[in-house]
């Protein structure tokens, strides 16, 4: 369990799990996003998905330590920095050269936690934040951030190449609700089930539960661009519900633990 | 525009839009149960909505001289700033019926009110009384501006490209709009949070004294802003697809 403010702590999760998922799951599938027109962008939105997952872990180990500032400030920064790589790296790639197409994700990636890792170093040498995993859980945050966005975006605009998510993604608009979905679906997890008793386990449960959901929006918002947004949008919902439910069970099962065996003891009386 | 020009604006908007974050009344969650001075949330979320608005008003005036977009830029977050003080005002008031009264200051150093009779014990203060409002309103200026200023250095970068050159010439280009819009809201998020980790989540305005970390809070975000202005020009590098 870990207590808002009292940092660090057992956590049910291995960090290095949920890490693999985000960027080995989140990759495959913004990097599988060509082969098909319905699969592909199918795979990048459950790509995004895997994302959020991490970066849900990666702002729950962070804020665990207690910002002062609340979860959401370092989501929506984390967000910031993931919108500003991504855009530059994809427009970074086609300065490579068009055989170079296929690195444009990956520099977006890179670039936000080259950012992400920068501002916590700013945060702590200059500011004086005392958070010993700020640096790492920032750079882990923005990377989940970056790639949550790259996915979404892949699957709206059907590919991951600059020009067409400029002209599906950017150029409508979406990119501005992508920011704000992804803020919320990476924040909201942690900022819900903070405080003493937080398991994990619930909070990723959370996690996967606005994923999907977001998943369900991005496949309507695909509509005009993509054949798969049907298929996208169906799917989130299933997975959504699934994953609420899962979610609504932890919960009500540990609040039954307090109900049947009364309020854990205090700390003094062990 | 020249790339260097670009950062350096951006860098300027930064150190503007991080400065104007310590003016701002935020109170946090204290606040919201009205036991400390300031509006009742945090600062991510007083920077989105005021920051969003004055980007808003900024980009309707895409294609005016520069004076124009930043007094637009810094109107919208003033107003928006303004009425976010002034509603919240009227639930501490009227909604919880406490006075509007700041526990830093004996005096109110502008209207000169002694503050310390109606400060509830137990509590710092309530409400936004007047020299956080006055405080709000400059950071909403200072915020405006930087967010105007990043706003028209990316989008008249973008805009000589081909790639984002307008459909109709004279016309605004859409998507560099989008672009230089997301980049500036990015820029906005990123000093508002390291200007808040700065404060410590809280702060009332100029008279706190929590306010002379200003410095430190402003060399941060200097330096963030010259790192976000560097990824900012692969943006211009990569238009010419």
């Amino acid at each position: 369990m870990s207590v808002a403010g009292g940092g660090g702590g057992e956590s049910a999760v291995d960090p290095k799990m949920t890490a693999g998922i985000g960027i080995v799951g989140g990759l495959i599938g913004i990097y599988l996003t060509p082969i098909n027109p319905v699969l592909g962008p199918l795979l990048a939105a459950l790509g995004a998905v895997c994302a959020i997952v991490w970066g849900a872990d990666a702002i729950a180990r962070v804020a665990s330590y207690g910002l002062g500032t609340g979860v959401p400030s370092i989501g929506y920064m984390s967000l910031a920095v993931g919108v500003i790589g991504t855009l530059a790296g994809l427009a970074g790639g086609i300065m490579m050269g068009s055989a170079y197409t296929m690195l444009a994700p990956l520099l977006g990636v890179v670039l936000a936690v080259i950012l992400g890792g920068v501002i916590a170093i700013i945060a702590k040498k200059i500011v004086g934040m005392k958070i010993p995993v700020l640096v790492t859980g920032t750079m882990e945050l923005t990377g989940a951030a970056a790639i949550s966005v790259l996915g979404f975006s892949a699957a709206i605009a059907g590919s991951y190449a600059m020009a067409p998510i400029l002209k599906s993604v950017v150029a409508t608009g979406f990119i501005g609700l992508l920011f704000i979905l992804n803020t919320m679906a990476i924040q909201h997890p942690f900022n819900a089930c903070l405080g003493p008793q937080e398991d994990r386990t619930r909070t990723l449960k959370l996690a996967a539960s606005t994923g999907f959901m977001a998943m369900a929006i991005v496949g309507l918002l695909g509509m005009g661009s993509s054949k798969a947004w049907w298929v996208i949008s169906i799917i989130g919902a299933l997975a959504w519900f699934i994953s609420m439910r899962m979610f609504l069970q932890a919960s009500k099962e540990d609040a039954a633990s307090v109900a049947w065996s009364g309020m854990w003891p205090k700390e003094e009386e062990h | 525009m020249d790339p260097l020009l670009m950062i350096g604006a951006v860098t300027a908007a930064g150190v503007l839009i991080g400065g104007g974050v310590h003016f701002i009344p935020v109170g946090g969650a204290p606040a919201a149960i009205a036991t400390a001075t300031g509006v009742g949330t945090g600062t991510a979320m007083l920077a989105a909505g005021s920051g969003m608005t004055g980007l808003i008003t900024a980009a309707a005036m895409t294609g005016q001289p520069l004076w124009l977009i930043l007094a637009s830029g810094a109107v919208g977050s003033m107003l928006m700033i303004g009425v976010t003080m002034l509603v919240g005002n009227w639930v501490y008031v009227w909604g919880v019926g406490t006075v509007p009264v700041s526990a830093k200051v004996d005096t109110d150093p502008i209207t000169k009110y002694p503050q310390e009779k109606y400060v509830t014990p137990g509590t710092e203060g309530h409400g936004i009384p007047t020299v956080c409002y006055v405080s709000g309103i400059i950071g909403g200026l200072l915020g405006g501006i930087g967010g105007g200023l990043a706003y028209w250095a990316v989008y008249e970068s973008l805009v000589t490209l081909p790639a984002y050159a307008p459909l109709v010439s004279g016309q605004t280009s859409v998507a560099a709009a989008m672009v230089a819009g997301m980049f500036a809201l990015g820029l906005f998020f990123v000093n508002a949070v390291i200007a808040s980790y700065n404060i410590g989540g809280t702060i009332e305005g100029f008279h706190d004294p929590k306010f002379k970390r200003i410095p430190k809070g402003v060399l941060a975000c200097l330096l963030a802003s010259i790192v976000t202005g560097l990824i900012g020009v692969l943006l211009l590098k990569g238009g010419v697809f």
